[in-house]
Order: C-alpha cells, then structure tokens, then sequence
C-alpha cells in the first residue's frame, strides 16, 4: 500500500489546495438548521468564507464576523467583541444556535472562548451558543469540521443511559456533499432505521428554492434533535477525522453501539456497511433496489476496467476524500500513482496509492510525467490545461462546474456513476492526444 | 504602517463626505460586517501585476480561499502570477518563535524557482500581531536579489476593504513610484488608477486611448507592469477609474510629483464618451481632444446602431437595482444608455458623492433605497418592475414577482466595460427577459394548487 512520504519542512506553499479549519467549522454549523456561525476574528476571514461557499454552492450564505479591530486585537480579551456581536445579530434575527469558532488572530492574541462562551450563553438575548477553538495555523478544513461537529456534541447532547433501537447517527466527514449525505441516509433507512445527521448538508445546503426569503439556513439537524441524539442506539462515523466525535457522543450514552469506516465509496467499501446493516437488523438480505445497484456495480467494473487499467491519476484532496477515491479507482484497476493531501493525518496511511504525500498543487505540476488523469478542486482545472492531462473536478470549492451538491460518488449507486465518469474522463483525454495538433 | 498614517488614510480630504466634517469613526460592527478585511483590498489592488508573485505572509485562510478568484486578464507574456497563489502557512511554531525565517526562505525559493520582476509580501494579522520585521526582511531580500521586495502590511484588523486598497497605493507609492526613469516619454502620458482588468474591462477602452495618441504609461493595476509602475511619477495625468479607494495615491502624487488628477467611468456609452473627453481635455491639446471628439463620436455612432435591435427590445422596460457602491449609479447610467428606465436603485453602501451621482442619473422621482432589503419587492410592485439587478440574496424576490433577475455580485465572465461591454450587458439582458425560468421556478406544485 502507500508509500508515505514524510513532509517535508517547507517555508512555502505554491498553489494551494488546502483550506483553514475556520472554513471547515463555519461549514459543519450550517448543518445545525438556524444555525449561525460566528467567525471570531477580523471581517476579512468571514467574508472569504461567505463568498467562498456563496460561489460553490450558488446559496446565500449567512455568517457573521466579530470583526476584531486593531484595538480590540490588543485591548480586548474577546469577551467584549463577542458579546457586542451577540446583542447586534440578536436585534436583527433569532438563530437557533451561535456556532462561535476562533481564527489564528484570536487563538494568537490568547482569547479564552470558553470562559467568553460561559459567560454569555443564554446571558445576551438567550442566544443558545457552541464554542470551538479553530486557529487556521492548525489542521485544516477537515479537522475544523470535525473539531465542530464533536463541539456541538460535547456542549450540547444531553447524556443518556437507555437507547432507542434503530436509530442511528451518522457522522460524515467534512468532503461528502449533500447529495451523499442523504444517499448515506436512506440506505440506511432502508433497513428500519431511523438516521440523523450530523452535521446534515443535505436538506441545507442542497440547493433547494426555499419558501421565502431566509437569513438563516432554513435546514440542517434541528437543534432539538440534536440535544437528544445520544437516545440513538448507533453511531456511524464516516472517515478516520469523524471517528473522535462518534467517541464523544458514544461518551454521553456508553450504551451505543459505534460503527466506522474509512469511507464509502466501491463494493468492498458498501459490501461492509451492507453486511453490519443485515446483522444489525436482522434481515436476511437488502432491499430488492440495493441489490440491483450492487450488480450494476459489478458491471460497472467490468466496463470501466479497460479504460481506468490504463489510466494513471494524481488526487489532491483531504486526507477522507482521498481514500475513498484512491479505493474506487483502485477496484477497477486504476492506478493512483500520486495522491497529495491538505494536511497529514493517520488516515494517509490508508490511502492505495503508489506515493502519498502533503502538498499543493506545485507538487501534482512536478510529478507531471507520472499521471494522465488529475482529480482535485477547481483550482486543478487551470493546471490540467497547462499539463495537457485529463480532469475530474472534485472537492471544495468547486467554481467552474454547478450541481457538485447533487453529485453521488458513494454506494453501489454512485459509485458507477463515478467508475462512468473516471473512465469516460481518461478515454476522452487520450482521444484527444490521438489528434493531431491544430486538427 | 503607524497608526497615524492608517487615521491620515481614513480621513481623506479629496473624499466628498469629508468636506468640512470630521471623519467618522468607521469600526466595523461586530455582529454586523460583511464587507472584507484590508487584506484583501490590497489584494485585489496589486494581485492585478502578473509579472510579480505576490506573497501571503500568514496562515491558509488569508490566501487559501482566495487565489484564483478574479478574473484578472493580462497581456504578460511570461508566468502569470495574478492567477498564482503563494504562503507561508504559517504554523503553530511559527506564532510561538517568529515567521521572519519562514519568510525569507519562502521569498529566496520564489526568486529562484521562477525569477519574477518584483515580489509583493503581504503582512497579515497574525504576523502583524507576532510582530514579524516584514519591512526589515523585505529591504534586505531586496537588496540580496536585486529586485522590488515591497512590504504591504495589511493585517485584516486594520480595518475594510477600501482601507486595504489605500495602504496598497500608499506602499506602491512609498516603495516603487519614482524608483526608475523612462526610457522615453510623450506629453499624453497618463498611469490608470484603480482599474483591474477584470474580464477584460481595461482592454475595452484602451485601444481607443491608443487610437488618438494617448499613452498609458503605467497602470495600477490591470494588465499593468512593476517596471511601469516605477516610471509613473512622469505621466502627465492619473486617471483614477471608478474607484475611490486610491483616491490618497493620486492626491499625494499631485503633491510630490505635480501630477494633476481626474475620475472616469467605462461603463456605458455616455460614460466612457465623457471620460476618454476629459482625459483629452485635461491633457489640454486642441489636435488631441478634436480626435478624441472624432473618434468617440464615431464609436457611439457604431455602438447605437448596434443596439438598435436590442432597444426595441428594452422599449418601456423598467429595472429595480440593488447594489452597492459606484455601481449604483454606473450600472444604472448604462442601463438608461440601453433605453431602460431605471426606476429605483439602493444608495446603502454609497458614498455621498454616489448618492448625489445616483440622483442627477435617476432623477427626482426615482426611489433611493436606503434598506432596499425591505424596500425592493414594494419599489418591484410600486413601479411595476420588469428587472431586479442584485445580488443572489434577491433572486427569491424576483421569483415571487415572477420578473427577470441577473445577479450583479457574481463574478463576471465577460466585461460590461466601455463600448462593446454594453452590448455584453444588452444581450445578458436580453436573455434575462427572455428566460421563462423566472416565470416557471415560483410555479406552486400540483399537490398544493
């Protein structure tokens, strides 16, 4: 399996794919239905991430700033700011909950949010509120959302002893799109459970035509379910950055039952979750649609393997995403020869790929000779072009192709619309090096 | 940069709402800003210089999310370092034990992997707050590669946008302008002030200054060069294009440099005629503005026989627009150009000099909306509205009304700038009333009719 290797000490990043744990928490609140993030830090960090996540899903997205001054940087200890922002957002709407994370600025100055947070929680306008340390100088866009997300669990689900049966939590990483949550979801529904999200793109950030015109996220897990999720009988954490969350909230019910996996994408991957779905309820098989998709999955491989058997990729992504990708191409016989992530977890050493490494997009440019094919974020469109490789537009932000919020790369479904995708991609890149130039 | 030279900043003289009152004290609201940080006004200001990397001393977000996000056009032939993006990313052991050797190392590697013509080394607010020397690692980078190194501090706390893009021009000014001589120059140079090519807005009325002999000696920063910009203390006219923010560079050349000053708009047809005129007139020679006459003359000529189909098309359309800034009457001039009444537009986030620009444009019996959140669906019924322009946060609103929306906030593709850019925005319109999406998407489901 991979060859990790180790991270260079670099002074400088050249193109970067990688994204701050700020944006990665702001996204894991918009989850939380009427949840406002509050970025505590200067304007310009909320107003990147607005406009960033406006672009990628095509939404109004609302987040507000603390928007931390020069004399504030060095006066206040947060707790000033934070309170005046509390009142402010107070008069003008009523968010269910205020999801305050930090930036480096804050976490530098030394701001003490928790003590900020127990101060004022319920004191300014009885604003519920969840607090999370996210300097961007950390981990990254992945481990912010998860930093989130186990934030909103451990202040926030109410400790249980007994379980509901059949009800599950599902923990998805920060990389599945909305679409891929609710797949998650009603597969596993299927088999008589009733599962909750957390967070949950999927009926917020969609890309639905609401009823109005909201200031506030107007989906997402309710608060109400989630102060009780710990009543569920399972957990499911999606990807080894998820997995400390699923801890925490099996934490305020021992009595739960914890499932993980890497992640979800392919046959082994979808066999597994099947398999623990059948014990767990009791059924001798799966829906009669689920086991038709397996075999179109099975025919998908068969069809697609000529094509991705010869197809050399380079991926660029976070370190959930890549696995299940490098898995998917690998079951059809596609070869990952590089696979670059945003930051360096565990999970890298589970990536299939001949080399794994951290980096940016200068390192996909210096293995050019080594790969046809290039999966990664919009930022590898203009790359692809200058190396003259195929391309596959996945992970955030994606600004150059729309519906990625309705794109399933996951289960027995999506997983051969992604092997379809994966091999049309390489035929269609080496028909076009067949041509001859200017023809 | 000292906090006495961010207050001379804040409080510019040549801005109309200064005029005889002291400035106020413009702290962003917590709880209640949505504009950007300093950081990134200088950003959008001097990324624009392709022939220079443009370095983001900080941690990922400051950079990370926006690299790659305007579309910048430039004629540089060499690496194009507008669409490039370069940090530090700082880490946690650089806040404890300082960034300044991540830093030079980051600017030695730079030089030598792609040899670019200067570097801009943005300071942001964790570095600022650490108290990293960028002025000193820069001025001694400088001197070993031989080159610009210009320190621009702008950490996000500092304060907006607008200020961002101020400090940007105070660092060009103070660290490049007057660094180099010409190798020749014309009695109609002039530098463009504060336009960035976006989509190509600059190329649209350049050629025609080149048409009549004008030369665009530097520009600041669209499709623009670092060794220009050194040489820009001998044009004899800045042109500050639809921007206020740089309006401090061009009152401090005027003082050090002589160099006179004038405000011009490209959009729409009698805008980019009645700037490309007074660019002539200011330049002051007789042969040089009967040509610029001859040529705009003609250039209106062409464009409004080219809109003649399109006009028949606009005939008694009435528009709504919500935006902010100079665009409040910009986009409104170019909208009238076409033959559409404009009937209200939103002066919230406008300067006063907008406002009374907006007024004059629209006349007395159009609304300017001061909270055109709530008051945009009522002007859509009041005037019986064919066009809401705004940004995407309104698009529901033009649903409910079932009238076509174009959402003016999303990052254009194709420039709307001097002559032929009306005709870019005539055909979005045009499509945009045509669309029966508007009509179709608020459709009320069968189960609920």
């Amino acid at each position: 399996m991979a060859a990790l290797t180790p991270a260079p000490t670099r002074a400088l990043q050249i193109n970067p794919f990688k994204l701050s744990q700020p944006m990665g928490a702001a996204l894991a609140f918009f989850g939380i239905e009427g949840c406002l993030p509050l970025m505590h830090g200067a304007q310009g960090c909320a107003s990147f991430t607005k406009v960033f996540f406006t672009r990628h899903f095509c939404e109004p997205i609302a987040i507000q700033t603390t928007a931390v001054s020069d004399i504030c940087a060095i006066l206040d200890g947060g707790d000033a700011g934070i309170a005046e922002a509390l009142r402010t957002i107070g008069e003008k709407s009523r968010p269910a909950l205020i999801g305050l994370h930090s930036t480096g600025l804050t976490e530098t100055k030394g701001d003490d949010l928790q003590r900020a947070a127990r101060q004022l929680d319920q004191g300014e306008n009885g604003l519920p509120l969840v607090w999370v340390a996210t300097p961007d100088y950390e981990g990254g866009f992945e481990s912010g959302w998860a930093l989130a997300t186990r934030a909103l669990i451990e202040q926030l689900v109410e400790p249980q002893r007994h379980c509901t049966p059949r009800q599950l939590v599902l923990l998805p990483h920060v990389s599945l799109q909305p679409l891929e949550v609710e797949r998650i979801k009603e597969l596993i529904a299927a088999f008589g459970f009733r599962v909750l999200a957390l967070p949950d793109l999927s009926s917020a950030l969609d890309g639905h035509l609401g009823q109005g015109q909201s200031v506030l996220s107007d989906g997402g897990l309710p608060l109400a379910e989630l102060r009780t999720l710990a009543r569920c009988s399972h957990v499911l954490a999606i990807g080894h950055s998820m997995r400390p969350c699923a801890e925490a909230l099996q934490r305020k019910n021992p009595a739960m039952q914890l499932w993980s996996c890497d992640h979800l994408q392919g046959l082994l991957a979808t066999d597994a979750l099947i398999g623990r779905l059948l014990a767990a309820s009791g059924r001798k098989r799966p829906p009669v649609a689920v086991a038709r998709w397996r075999s179109r999955l099975q025919d998908a491989l068969l069809d697609c393997h000529f094509a991705l058997g010869q197809t050399r990729f380079a991926l660029s992504g976070e370190p959930d995403q890549l696995v299940g990708l490098a898995a998917a191409l690998g079951e059809a016989g596609g070869q990952v020869v590089l696979a670059v992530a945003s930051t360096a977890t565990p999970q890298l050493a589970n990536v299939a790929a001949d080399r794994v490494q951290v980096g940016d997009l200068a390192d996909i440019a210096a293995a050019a000779a080594d790969f046809d094919v290039l999966i990664g974020n919009f930022h590898a469109e203009r790359l692809s072009h200058q190396l003259g490789k195929g391309l596959l537009l996945r992970g955030y932000p994606n600004w150059e192709e729309l519906g990625s919020q309705l794109k399933s790369d996951l289960l027995y479904e999506g997983s051969c619309h992604f092997l379809f995708e994966a091999a049309n991609t390489a035929e269609r890149w080496r028909n076009q090096r067949h041509c001859p130039p200017h023809a | 940069m000292q906090r006495r030279q961010i207050r001379e900043l804040l409080q510019e003289d040549a801005c109309s709402h200064n005029a005889g009152r002291v400035s106020a004290c413009n702290r962003p609201k917590p709880g209640a800003t949505s504009g950007g940080c300093a950081f990134e006004g200088a950003q959008i200001s001097l990324f624009p210089l392709a022939d220079a990397a443009h370095l983001v001393h900080g941690p990922i977000t400051c950079l990370g999310a926006s690299w790659e996000t305007r579309l910048t056009l430039t004629s540089h032939p060499g690496t194009d370092f507008t669409q490039m993006g370069f940090t530090t990313d700082i880490r946690t052991s650089d806040v404890v034990f300082g960034g300044e050797t991540r830093l030079r190392a980051a600017i030695d590697q730079i030089v030598e992997q792609y040899q670019p013509a200067a570097l801009f080394v943005y300071a942001t607010c964790v570095t600022a707050l650490i108290g990293d020397d960028i002025a000193a690692v820069c001025r001694q980078a400088s001197a070993d590669h031989d080159r610009p190194v210009v320190a621009v501090e702008v950490p996000g706390f500092a304060g907006g946008k607008n200020l961002g893009s101020r400090m940007a021009g105070e660092a060009v000014l103070q660290q490049l302008i007057g660094t180099a001589e010409p190798c020749r120059t014309t009695p109609f140079d002039i530098n463009l002030i504060g336009d960035y090519n976006v989509t190509g807005d600059l190329w649209q009325y350049r050629p025609l200054l080149e048409e009549v002999g004008i030369r665009v000696l530097a520009s600041l920063s669209g499709d623009g060069r670092v060794a220009d910009l050194r040489c820009a203390h001998r044009a004899r006219l800045n042109v500050l294009v639809c921007a206020k923010s740089l309006v401090s560079l061009t009152r401090k050349m005027e003082q050090r440099y002589g160099i006179p000053w004038i405000s011009a708009s490209f959009y729409g047809l009698r805008d980019t005629s009645n700037s490309l005129n007074a660019i002539a007139a200011a330049l002051g020679d007789a042969d040089l503005i009967a040509r610029t006459r001859a040529v705009t003359a003609r250039e209106e000529a062409r464009l409004t026989q080219r809109l003649q189909p399109y006009r028949q098309c606009f005939e008694g359309k009435k528009a709504v627009i919500n935006t902010g800034g100079n665009k409040a009457w910009s986009i409104a001039s170019a909208l009238q150009d076409l033959g559409i009444e404009v009937v209200a537009t939103s002066v919230r986030k406008s300067t006063e000099d907008d406002k009374a620009r907006a007024r004059a444009c629209l006349g007395e019996k159009a609304l300017l909306m001061t909270q055109p959140a709530s008051q945009q669906l009522q002007a859509i019924e009041d005037f019986g509205a064919d066009l809401l322009l705004a940004g995407g946060r309104s698009l529901y609103t033009a649903v409910k009304k079932r009238i076509a929306f174009i959402d003016v906030n999303q990052e254009k593709k194709k420039s709307y700038g001097g002559y032929n850019g009306l005709l870019n925005l005539a055909e979005d319109i045009k499509n945009a009333l045509q669309n029966p999406v508007f009509r179709l998407a608020g459709t009320e489901a069968p189960w609920l009719r």
